[in-house]
């Protein structure tokens, strides 16, 4: 047993180090890299999809896939902005996609746990009735003159950007919750082996039905983030913003498999995919180079999932 | 413990490529495309190239009535009706019917950009009888044949904002060209920075073909007009907001107090630039000009952070259309024609055969942004 944590533990430590020799090479070959400044903007650049990735992975790690998470974030944060700009308290415009993340995401939990549709279909069909619901609804408007105050992600208590607070916490929350609490494990167990789980109590639609509820707050947390960094909301959805998550789970270790993976993992994963993002500009590097690196990075991370399986397969 | 530093291993490696790949190519990238340039002439006045000789391309409308000076009904079918750049195009049209007083026009299209909508709500027009048709288009080839119908039943056709086959209407009002906007740009940003100064440019991908034109001329403008100006480089960000103002703050990490301007190329890339430059707390130091809409550049332009933003005028847009369909019934303006006269903005030139230029970009700033909501 204490084998296999280690091994698991071990893609955490590989993007740590990645992420240290980062900043060391390019660093060396210019010291801004490294400065304080770009460190925070580093930081704080992929947060929200570090909180929204917490989310997909105990998805993924369930044995599902969201792939309607961009568009989800898309409508929460056009919701957060409306209630902000009618004059809603700005508490409520903060809590509303988390609320609706949940519900929204609760929906998709039901049709994939209790009338077991493939959650890829569901989420694929999920995805175009919230994009194309968005775009219905607002015309593609932005929305300007977002009250004071409610620039959640601007503020910077002790000088360090909240959404990296944000981040930081609710990995850590999200963390202890998997590990030590019955309903975390749980989902290992209903992702890794569905029998076993069975024999041993587990309800399976409960568990899937739990993960994407909490998968929907994360969401929301992750839109309010998103809805509060700029001055302006976009009201479309980024694009790619769903394969940018999923990559930050996948890279973060999790399998693709269900059943293996955390949420420290694919946080560092978001800070790495940023962090290299921004090493393109400073060492003049085509961006186009970043999609290239990010493949590359799945495929290897992929590769060592495999090869860790298999071993564990031989140990047994 | 092997795996790991195998992996660690492959990643230094890949990152240690990269690094050689750009000591071995340093020539910067700029997201310019490689297709012939033509700069516009430095420094204000002449905002016109010498035209090309392009014969006349557009189509005739077939023994349409004479009603040269007679009062005319007119109907304009935009993309879609209500959002902020068609309604300011549509009040350009009535004050060109007000000033002209011989025109009655109204304005009526679909809700949603859709070209099946846009050809039933023209063939509904055709049909009702009409002197003339007013559009822009969803799509080029697929609103062709119901304009042609309608030159052939003698109806006059004039389109503004997006284009039709040339063949499938008499004459096209163009609201701007690649080098106008390219001049307005560098000009915009070096009345900022200074000859000498150095910028940056956040663009969508170096393959959105508008772009990739904009840049392409923009270099040319400027090795022309400012040699001196450094350009330090572009950046991609997609249409992503985020990943734009994650662009545009690296930037100004990175040159530092190099970094004395950036130019948005999109109208995601120019806000979320201009926010970096907020947030970065460095406005004033560092000047933000771009393309983009007015209602999402007002905060920054409001706080002083902005002080150009680059576009067309809409409203001028449509009271160009209107005037040079009134010309053209009046039969002032026939093929062959290399200028036409529209009211208040004076003689607008014939470019590409068939097409009017609406003239230079018009810049939007704190005294005029005001009057524009889309």
């Amino acid at each position: 047993m204490r084998r296999v944590l280690r091994l698991l533990a071990s893609q955490e430590a590989v993007l740590l180090l990645t992420l240290i020799t980062l900043f060391v090479v390019v660093g060396s070959i210019n010291p801004r890299y490294i400065a304080e400044r770009n460190l925070y903007s580093i930081f704080l650049g992929n947060a929200y999809i570090a909180v929204a990735a917490i989310g997909m992975t105990m998805v993924i790690i369930s044995g599902n896939i969201d792939i309607s998470v961009g568009s989800l974030i898309g409508v929460l944060a056009t919701i957060s902005g409306t209630m902000a700009v009618s004059g809603v308290p700005i508490i409520l415009c903060w809590l509303a996609p988390v609320v609706f993340g949940v519900l929204i995401s609760s929906i998709t939990g039901f049709l994939v746990a209790y009338l077991r549709i493939p959650s890829i279909v569901v989420t694929l069909g999920m995805l175009s009735i919230l994009k194309g619901g968005l775009i219905a609804v607002t015309g593609g408007a932005w929305i300007n003159d977002l009250p004071d105050g409610y620039a959640l992600a601007q503020l910077k208590p002790f000088g360090v950007p909240m959404p990296i607070y944000f981040m930081v916490v609710l990995t850590i929350v999200a963390a202890l919750w998997m590990r030590h609490t019955a309903t975390g494990r749980s989902i290992y167990a209903v992702g890794g082996n569905a029998e076993a789980a069975r024999l041993s109590g587990i309800s399976k639609r409960r568990t899937i039905m739990t993960v994407f509820a909490v998968h929907g707050a994360f969401v929301g947390i992750a839109a309010v983030l998103f809805a509060t960094q700029l001055s302006v909301i976009q009201s479309t959805v980024p694009p790619n913003l769903e394969l940018t998550i999923i990559t930050a789970s996948v890279v973060g270790g999790v399998s693709i498999l269900g059943g293996t993976g955390t949420v420290i993992g694919s946080t560092l994963a978001a800070v790495l995919l940023a962090a290299i993002g921004s090493s393109l500009i400073f060492i003049n590097v085509s961006p186009y180079w970043l999609r290239a690196v990010q493949g590359m990075m799945i495929l290897l991370t992929v590769l060592a999932d495999l090869y860790r399986r298999r071993r564990q397969g031989l140990v047994k | 413990m092997f795996k790991k530093a195998k992996t660690s291993v492959a990643v230094c490696g890949m990152l240690i490529a990269l690094t050689h790949a750009t000591s071995a190519s340093a020539e910067r990238w700029d997201g310019a495309d490689n297709l012939p340039v033509s700069p516009l002439a430095c420094g204000a006045g002449a905002a016109m190239a010498a035209a090309e000789a392009k014969p006349y391309d557009g189509g005739v409308a077939i023994n349409a009535p004479d009603k040269a000076g007679e009062k005319i009904t007119l109907v304009d079918v935009p993309k879609l009706i209500g959002i902020g750049y068609f309604a300011a195009t549509t009040e350009g049209m009535r004050l060109a019917a007000e000033e002209l007083g011989n025109v009655d026009i109204k304005t009526d299209g679909p809700t949603e950009a859709n070209i099946d909508d846009q050809i039933t709500f023209l063939d509904n027009f055709i049909t009702q009888g009409v002197d003339g048709l007013l559009f822009a288009a969803n799509d080029p080839v697929a609103i062709a044949p119901v304009l042609r119908t309608a030159l052939k039943k003698g109806v006059h056709v004039v389109g503004y904002d997006a284009n039709a086959e040339p063949d499938a209407r008499e004459w096209f009002v163009n609201q701007a060209e690649f080098n106008g906007i390219a001049k307005s740009m560098m000009d915009s940003i070096i009345a900022e920075i200074g000859e000498d100064g150095s910028f940056a440019i956040v663009t969508s991908t170096f393959t959105t073909p508008n772009q990739a034109r904009w840049i392409a001329e923009m270099q040319a403008y400027a090795e022309q007009c400012y040699p001196k100006a450094r350009w330090l480089e572009t950046v991609e960000a997609q249409e992503d907001n985020i990943l734009s103002f994650n662009q545009a703050t690296t930037l100004i990490n990175k040159h530092g107090e190099d970094l004395k301007g950036l130019l948005g190329m999109t109208s995601v890339a120019t806000p979320a630039s201009a926010e970096a430059v907020t947030q970065a707390g460095l406005c004033g130091e560092v000047a933000v000009v771009g393309l983009a809409t007015p209602n999402a550049m007002k905060p920054y332009v409001k706080s002083d952070c902005v002080k150009s933003v680059v576009l067309w005028n809409p409203v001028d847009l449509g009271y160009a259309a209107v005037h040079v369909m009134r010309a053209v019934v009046d039969g002032k303006f026939a093929p062959g024609a290399t200028e036409v006269s529209a009211g208040k903005l004076g003689a607008l030139q014939v470019v590409n055969g068939s097409e009017v230029l609406l003239g230079a970009p018009y810049v939007f700033n704190k005294d005029n942004i005001d009057n524009f909501d889309f």
